[in-house]
């Protein structure tokens, strides 16, 4: 095809106005485009050709062209109009496998990204950062609780400057509430009732617990105590500013300056604590009880039965002490180890809720291709493959996202979770496909019931679900019997086809 | 899917100088508008909707007629016999539609 050359002047006119008509091709209706766009640029070339100068640019006949390009969206829009009145209306029906698995990995998105939304999860996550040390055990009394705080700081001074058998290393904290107040944006702020640990100053190290932010102790000031935020008092109280570390607080008359965040978990200790004020042992009040923790030698893990060691003490013009050294050490499941056991369970339990079969009893001679067969075992293995995961990422956002539980509570909560939702997953995963036409896999639709219950055994009664695509008719017997005891495929020979509006072409 | 129109049906003013252009010998849109001075934003929708009513009917002028003028082929439109009802009537309810637009024969002679 030769057209007359456009004038190299008009170049750019020409370009725009067929950006103009570009932008209104897109408004037309998928099918009509080609045929639209053929005649605009044909109507087009008119326009120019009758008011464009041959050799010269002319913002007034410019114009005029573009006012005649900017009618082709007015065009298009009417197209569209009449597109959207004269397609045949189709039910809407939610049964395609493409949008079963669209909604499947919607929900697994969706599951994942909130596992890395909830504070308690990531905590979950940061956990496996904030392992301790081996070997570190809580000492209590023999006859006391964990929760509460037995040893005093002179006892706890006395073990320390002694010699050990059994341990290389001691830590003591006690919990005490406090008023905290600090400065922030030339604005004075406090806050009460924070629990704070008074802790000697090795007793991070002895632990072998990070700390965030962490500024080296060259720079501060000896003659002011550390403070060590948890990383909950961090975000809630300081907006999670990594700029405050090195900032002075007042806990109570006491000052104190912020040397780092304890990343979010549990140390496996007792007691709720927002921060933790590192003393030298020497200010720490005598007589206060508080917990001790200590490291055991190679000698002391020899003595260690199920996780705790019995320790005698012994003082001068003293009756000894009985006590007892209890592991912190947490040897929790993983949640992927917990999630296993779950899928375990929940393959056991299946039979014993639903069908596992989902085999094809066809009433009529009609053989599916293999390539169908194939296709329809890869789609039953997708929504297995995507149900799984969700409910794993589903288990650990409730079992720690939400319900506010410690480790051990919510490693519970998530394997319940998991189990019921592998076993309600798998099965109705199973059931779906029963319900899917093996031809086309869309889910078959239209429930009739056909016959009488009653009647069970003189006549056929049951429900016929039919494929909306024409190719099955779904038999589900209301009482399995001898002679109709599972759903039964009839295929429908194209004599059925008139029965089906053809799908419509956007 | 063509949704015929009754030829008794009124249309308006605009509908009927078009087809009236279109049986005057107005063939493509463009000639249309030139002829009509109705803006490119009216006609072409018009044209759609008289098309949809099978009063016109389109057709792609030869590739070869179009080289040899050496321009895009055209697509040029012309009256259905509906088409053609529809007009008489709408002339009787717009009398000055004929001198607005005076077909091929009044033109020549």
């Amino acid at each position: 095809m030769k057209h007359s050359a456009t004038p190299l002047v008009q170049l750019p006119a020409l370009i725009f106005n067929l950006g103009l008509l570009a932008g209104a091709w897109l408004i037309v209706p998928a099918g009509g485009r080609t045929d639209w766009w053929r005649e605009w640029r044909a109507e087009l070339w008119q326009a120019r050709n009758e008011y464009a100068y041959e050799q010269r640019f002319s913002w007034s006949s410019e114009c005029a062209i573009a006012s005649f390009c900017l009618g082709a969206y007015q065009d298009a829009v009417c197209l569209r109009r009449l597109h959207r009145h004269t397609r045949t209306a189709r039910p809407v029906h939610f049964g395609a496998a493409w949008q079963c698995i669209l909604i499947l990995a919607t929900l697994l998105g969706a599951s994942y990204a909130l596992m890395h939304v909830l504070p308690g999860v990531r905590a979950k996550q940061q956990l496996s950062h904030l392992e301790t040390r081996s070997g570190l055990v809580l000492i209590k009394y023999t006859n006391n609780e964990d929760s509460l705080p037995t040893i005093s700081s002179g006892q706890y001074r006395a073990w320390k400057d002694q010699k050990q058998e059994f341990f290389d290393g001691f830590a003591f904290y006690r919990i005490t509430k406090e008023n905290v107040s600090w400065d922030q944006l030339d604005r004075s702020r406090d806050s009460a009732g924070w629990g704070v640990a008074r802790a000697s100053s090795n007793f991070f190290t002895l632990l072998g617990v990070p700390v965030q932010f962490e500024s080296s102790a060259e720079t501060m000031a000896p003659d002011i105590p550390s403070l060590v935020l948890s990383e909950r008092a961090w975000r809630t109280e300081f907006g999670a500013n990594p700029e405050i570390v090195g900032s002075k607080v007042r806990l109570g008359s006491l000052a104190a300056r912020i040397v780092g965040v304890l990343p979010e978990g549990t140390l496996g200790l007792p007691g709720n604590v927002d921060a933790w004020l590192l003393e030298p042992d020497s200010k720490a009040v005598p007589g206060r009880a508080g917990y001790v923790v200590a490291h055991l030698s190679a000698s002391g893990r020899s003595r260690m039965q199920s996780g705790s060691i019995q320790i005698t003490s012994y003082a001068p013009h003293r009756t000894p002490d009985d006590l007892l050294g209890t592991s912190i050490d947490r040897d929790f499941p993983s949640s992927r180890a917990v999630f296993l056991f779950a899928i375990l369970l929940a393959f056991l339990a299946l039979p014993a809720i639903t069908s596992v079969s989902v085999s094809d009893y066809s009433v009529s001679l009609h053989e599916i291709s293999w390539a169908r067969r194939v296709y329809r075992w890869a789609f039953l293995v997708a929504k297995i493959a995507l149900v799984l995961p969700t409910v794993y990422f589903g288990a650990v956002d409730i079992g720690y996202g939400f319900t506010g539980l410690d480790t051990i509570h919510a490693m519970y909560a998530q394997l319940a979770f998991s189990l019921f939702g592998c076993l309600f997953g798998l099965s109705w995963a199973l059931s779906d496909q029963r319900r899917r036409c093996p031809v086309c896999l869309e889910r078959v639709a239209h429930p009739a019931r056909v016959g009488q219950f009653s009647r069970t055994f003189l006549a056929w009664s049951g429900t016929e679900l039919m494929c909306t695509g024409g190719h099955t008719l779904l038999h589900v017997p209301a009482l399995p019997t001898s002679w109709f005891s599972t759903q039964r495929w009839m295929f429908l020979d194209p004599s059925w086809k008139f029965l089906f509006a053809d799908p419509v072409q956007d | 899917m063509a949704s015929g129109k009754n030829p008794d049906t009124k249309l308006s003013h605009t509908a009927a100088m078009i087809l009236q252009a279109v049986d005057a010998g107005f063939v493509y849109g463009f000639s249309i508008m030139e002829m009509t001075g109705l803006p490119s934003g009216t006609v072409y929708p018009a044209m759609r909707r008289l098309e949809r009513d099978d009063l016109i009917r389109s057709q792609w002028e030869k590739q070869s007629i179009a080289d040899a003028e050496q321009r895009p082929p055209r697509k040029y439109y012309k009256l259905t016999a509906a088409g053609r009802t529809t007009l008489e009537n709408s002339r009787k309810r717009y009398p000055l539609l004929e001198r607005l637009i005076p077909s091929d024969e009044a033109r020549t002679t």
